[in-house]
């Protein structure tokens, strides 16, 4: 049963060929054998017919060719007249070669009966004709004329009549129903042939369209795979490109912070040696208060130098500071665990434009937000601290000449989602496109406050997040950021 | 130093955003002996405006002696592009450029000669060193021809 287990593993398609063309073969057997039993029988009918017309021509044949015998020995006897043995003698060879064949039709037993009467009778006869005839021919004619008058002869040839009719009668009806039942069988034979056809051609319509539909499903199948795979190429590309680039940015990150430590450490040393040489001046004016040159050099430096000196020292030691805090901060910020949650993007999106409606007042901006319900699987707060910033920064450098506008945006790409947050703001010079993202880099004139933090920041999260942003812009008319997220945030991205 | 026509004095445009930086420039350069206008900028944009003009097309400064003194890494923008826009302007394009930065990248001081860059200086750490370097950078300062521009 090796094709029944073939069966229930194969395809639901091949299955269901299985199961339609098992019935079409069956039925096809069934029409066949059919039509030979048909063929068989319709053979048979006629073999029966032949017998039948075999049979009634034998006893009609054997009645007139004793009937012949008869007249010829009628003839003899009356006038000795020897031209009346010619037909006599042929229609008795005749008798003996027609009572041959009715002794083989004897084999069929609803006649075998009447067949061996028949025969029993035609010996008789023959006995009576011969009987005569040779008394005749010796000159006992007046004996052989006696047993015709006896009648004898008369009765038999009576009899032979009787049942010869009977025979033939009964051939006859034979005859009708064995017609009957051949253009029954002929009918029959045609109306096989026919739904043969018709199943044939069915079964054939039925295999071929199973067939077109496997093909066509192996056709699509082709082509999903097909795609899958350049997708996959396409999905590994992305990934080396985007590690690639996460890559530069690290080095470009080091390079960044080592400048932006340096330049304060320069200031602190270099103050540190001019608050020394200020000292030197003083120290010089104590050793020889009355020298007036000393003292005017002393004065500037307690008055001028001294201070300033250690007001660039303090600014610098600050400057420090904040870096190391901001770069603590994205580290944590890269180190902190994610825990992804159904986060309704909508709502995230209407909270980051209210959080800044306070602000728009003084300006004459308005936000609007649209976009259908997407549930995303992130982490909340990033995602807030995300949209928060970059609606901040939209509203911060939103140009004052005109009335702003905010407009976010997010719809859904596969099985990632993209976020636009578009304004009508100064926008960003084409070289500073990539800068902005770097750590304490910003664009366009210093006139907001700020650090060079927040894009950096952003962008570090949107990573974490696995996702990542771009950006278009043109200087004087606006900036759109895209956002492109995973719709549900899987494992821990790339840090 | 001097222009060379004598008539105008030459003037130094600092472009600094570290003010602690521009005044222990200022400070060492003038120890050098060289006395000439220093017009500090902490920034790209205000710098820019200055030198080319808020058209950007130089003709402000055209037949002013300047010589630039520059940061690369500035808050608004890359010095490389302040570098940029000086060497590609028709009438700054033969003012010198010194650039001054904390930078010692070999590929970054390259790229600064490739755009014109005439001086490239890195400051050092130690204060001794950039005093030093400073006041160096000062002595030829002094005896340097700087051309007015067109």
């Amino acid at each position: 049963m090796k094709w029944i287990s073939a069966l229930r593993t194969a395809s639901p398609a091949t299955r269901r060929t299985a199961l339609l063309l098992g019935p079409a073969i069956f039925a096809l057997i069934a029409v066949v054998a059919t039509s030979l039993w048909l063929v068989g029988e319709t053979a048979r009918q006629t073999r029966t017919i032949e017998e039948t017309s075999a049979l009634r021509g034998a006893a009609r044949n054997i009645l007139i060719t004793l009937l012949d015998a008869e007249t010829g020995q009628r003839g003899y006897l009356l006038t000795r007249n020897e031209a009346y043995l010619g037909p006599y003698n042929s229609a008795l060879s005749d008798v003996a070669a027609q009572r041959q064949q009715l002794f083989v039709l004897r084999d069929d037993a609803d006649v075998a009966g009447d067949v061996d009467r028949l025969l029993v009778l035609i010996d008789q006869k023959k006995a009576e004709l011969t009987g005569t005839v040779k008394l005749a021919q010796t000159g006992r004619r007046a004996e052989a004329l006696a047993v015709v008058e006896t009648g004898r002869g008369k009765a038999v040839m009576d009899e032979i009549r009787i049942v010869a009719g009977k025979l033939s009668d009964m051939a006859d009806a034979r005859l009708k129903t064995g017609l009957i039942t051949l253009k029954q069988n002929a009918d029959g034979l045609a109306l096989t042939t026919q739904i043969g056809a018709v199943l044939i051609l069915a079964f054939a319509g039925a295999a071929m369209w199973i067939m077109m539909r496997q093909i066509r499903a192996l056709g699509i199948a082709r082509r999903q795979v097909e795609i899958l795979n350049t997708g996959l190429e396409q999905r590994v590309s992305d990934r080396t490109a985007a590690l690639t680039q996460a890559n530069d940015e690290i080095q470009r990150f080091a390079y960044i912070v080592s400048h932006d430590l340096r330049a304060p450490l320069v200031n602190v040393m270099g103050f540190t040696t001019e608050l020394t040489t200020g000292l030197e001046a003083v120290k010089a004016h104590m050793n020889k208060p009355d020298d007036p040159q000393l003292a005017g050099q002393a004065h500037t430096a307690i008055e001028t130098e001294l201070p300033e000196a250690l007001r660039f020292i303090r600014s610098a030691t600050d400057r420090m500071d904040r870096l190391i805090n901001a770069i603590l901060r994205l580290s944590r910020n890269g180190r902190r665990e994610l825990t992804p949650e159904p986060i309704n993007l909508k709502q995230a999106l209407e909270s980051a434009a209210m959080a800044v409606q306070h602000q728009l007042g003084q300006v004459s901006a308005e936000t609007n937000v649209s976009a259908p319900v997407i549930t995303i699987v992130s982490d909340k707060l990033a995602l807030d601290q995300v949209f928060g910033n970059l609606v901040d920064n939209a509203v911060k450098y939103l140009d004052p000449k005109r009335p702003g506008r905010i407009d976010i945006s997010a719809r859904r790409v596969g099985d990632r989602v993209v976020v636009s947050i578009t304004d009508n703001g100064r926008g960003i010079a084409p070289q500073d496109h990539e800068r902005i993202f770097e750590l304490f880099r910003r664009s366009g004139v210093q006139d907001r406050p700020g650090d060079g933090i927040g894009l950096a920041h952003t962008r570090t999260l949107i990573r974490r997040l696995g996702g990542q942003i771009t950006l278009s812009s043109r200087l004087g008319e606006g900036t759109t950021f895209n956002i492109e997220l995973p719709l549900e945030l899987e494992g821990a991205g790339i840090g | 130093m001097s222009g060379a026509n004598n008539g105008t004095p030459v003037r130094i445009v600092m472009i600094e955003d570290d003010e602690g930086h521009a005044t222990l420039i200022e400070r060492n350069i003038r120890r050098a002996g060289v006395s000439n206008e220093i017009i500090p900028f902490t920034d790209g944009t205000t710098a820019l405006d200055f030198l080319l003009g808020a058209d950007r097309s130089g003709s402000v400064n055209a037949g002013q002696s300047i010589l630039v003194l520059l940061d690369l890494n500035l808050p608004d923008m890359s010095g490389i592009d302040i570098l940029t826009q000086i060497k590609s302007n028709a009438h700054l394009k033969r003012s010198p450029v010194v650039v001054l930065t904390t930078t010692d990248d070999e590929r970054e001081i390259q790229r600064c000669y490739d755009l014109g860059a005439n001086v490239y200086v890195t400051k050092p750490v130690n204060y001794e060193n950039f005093a030093n370097a400073i006041r160096q950078l000062g002595l030829f300062l002094s005896v340097i021809q700087v051309p007015a521009t067109e």
